[in-house]
């Protein structure tokens, strides 16, 4: 070895004796793998039958030294099951046209009824570029498609940011924008439009689109050593089609609150009751603040994270978010999580329309858009190969327990379940490894 | 709200010391990145757009799905 390699290795000790870090030699920008990956596989899966999602996905990093980075990201995801489609339970079986309009569908008495002809399959590729622009700014651009057999989009992001005080502070900005195209099964139902039989697409039309724009205005402040914090503003504002064109609302008796039956002309068939397609603004702006802080207590680490939103559909939700990572010898770690999640419900919401009264503007039963609160509990278990790779499995739980507004329960219906539970189970295995 | 938040924004700021380069051995850990988990999170993401009428936040507020 000479004595300028010499020289070069006893710097590389010190400024790692001072970085804190472990390499015993010298530092070679070669040594970086160029590409990195990181793998997942999910499911995810509702009980009583409803929704499973089967979902791969793979990210890959290259990266080209100097704070340049290209990421990739490939998704798949696979749903099935059944999904509820807004009307609401009866004493006795009820049936439905199905969205294409070529079958019906039976939901037994008692229960709350599910469209169980929900299958789908997603694709969806992202690409974003980083890179410094200037001293101490960095510039990042993105773009993104997903494919499902009713469903197409695409996107666009821009991001700049800017350190100040000794990197201590990054305020950041972005702006993204997106288009999506909306193809449903048998086409879009006119909004509140009644739901007809089989063979008859008379009310429905073809395709629609949508489009959004978000801006995102950023914070993050290291507070001391072990502490860093960041705060988010965003604002996002869709326009276009965002009605669900699968969600149906019950047209109900006044003073009952039983279904309007309905009887299919003779030769025909169709649904036994009748129902009307739900309907939604075509705007919605969507404000958040968001924060959150990471902060080492010696080796665990302790993620908290915070969100309100409120948008002008009369939604405001709250979320917090706690993850402990707790190190279990020098290459594992386990890491539990808990989610608390709680939204009012919008304007519009109504978990019928009742029967003689004018027909509203708008009008969803989703329950996605009623009242409820959720909840997420999980594990998840980490650990390092001697390789340099990193596994880690991951166990949630996740409920949803909502309700209907007092004042729209009428009468039969107080004695039957409105708003059922939704229980989850999430289990993830990841996969990071470099090239 | 936004007096509440400018508060927290001062509290928050006025407790910050200005960490030197040579004394982020522990922010610079992999685990104290905010961006840790980059994939984690997306899917995260996703899963909540699905079943909730809020999204976004940390990110933009995701999308490009006929679950929402």
């Amino acid at each position: 070895m000479s004595e300028q390699d010499n020289l070069n290795a006893t710097l590389a000790a010190a400024t790692c004796a001072l970085l804190g870090t472990a390499l015993a030699g010298p530092v070679h920008a070669a040594e970086a793998p160029a590409w990195s990956f990181d793998s997942s596989l999910l499911y995810y899966g509702e009980s009583d039958d409803r929704v499973q999602d089967i979902s791969g996905a793979i990210a890959a990093k290259r990266d080209f030294g100097d704070a340049r980075s290209l990421n990739l990201t490939l998704t798949a995801d696979t749903l099935t099951g059944a999904s509820a489609s807004g009307a609401t339970a009866l004493d006795r079986p009820q049936t439905f046209t199905s969205p294409s309009a070529k079958k019906t569908y039976t939901t037994p008495a008692g229960d709350i009824p599910l469209d169980d002809t929900f299958l789908d399959t997603r694709f969806a590729l992202d690409a974003s570029w980083t890179q410094p622009i200037a001293s101490l700014y960095t510039f990042s651009a993105g773009a993104g498609f997903s494919t499902e057999h009713d469903y197409t989009h695409i996107g666009a992001n821009l991001g700049l940011s800017r350190d100040f005080n000794k990197r201590n502070t990054t305020v950041s900005a972005g702006v993204a924008w997106s288009q999506d195209d909306v193809n449903p099964e048998g086409g879009a139902p006119v909004p509140l439009s009644q739901m007809l039989d089989v063979g008859n697409n008379s009310n429905k039309r073809g395709t629609d689109s949508k489009n959004v724009i978000d801006f995102l205005l950023g914070l993050t402040q290291v507070i001391n050593r072990t502490t860093v914090l960041r705060l988010n503003y965003s604002y996002s504002d869709a326009s276009g089609y965002l009605t669900d064109p699968y969600k149906i609302l019950s047209v109900v008796d006044p003073v009952t609150g039983d279904t309007i039956a309905r009887t299919p002309p003779t030769g025909l068939t169709g649904p036994d009751g009748v129902y009307r397609y739900e309907s939604r603004p075509d705007s919605r702006v969507k404000q958040s603040l968001y924060a959150e802080v990471k902060h080492a207590f010696g080796a665990p680490v302790l993620h908290v994270a915070l969100r309100y939103m409120t948008d002008d559909w009369g939604i405001d939700s709250q979320t917090a978010e706690a993850r402990l990572r707790w190190p279990i010898g020098a290459a594992s770690f386990i890491e539990p999580q808990l989610r608390y999640y709680t939204q009012s419900e919008a304007d519009f919401y109504r978990s019928s329309l009742i029967n003689g009264q004018a027909v509203p503007q708008f009008a969803s039963a989703d329950f996605r858009l009623g009242k409820f609160d959720a909840l997420t509990a999980g594990l998840k278990f980490g650990h390092r190969t001697s390789g340099g790779s990193e596994w880690s499995a991951r166990l949630e739980y996740y409920q949803q327990s909502g309700e209907v507004p007092g004042n729209q329960i009428i009468g039969n219906q107080s004695r039957r379940e409105q708003y059922p539970d939704l229980d989850a189970v999430i289990v993830r295995f990841n996969y990071s490894f470099g090239l | 709200m936004k007096v509440l938040c400018l508060a927290v924004l001062v509290l928050a700021l006025s407790g910050c010391t200005a960490v030197q380069p040579w004394e982020r051995d522990v922010l610079a850990r992999p685990d104290m990145s905010l961006d840790a988990n980059p994939l984690d999170a997306a899917i995260d993401d996703h899963i909540y757009f699905s079943k909730e009428a809020s999204s976004g936040g940390r990110g933009f507020g995701g999308g490009g799905c006929g679950c929402n």
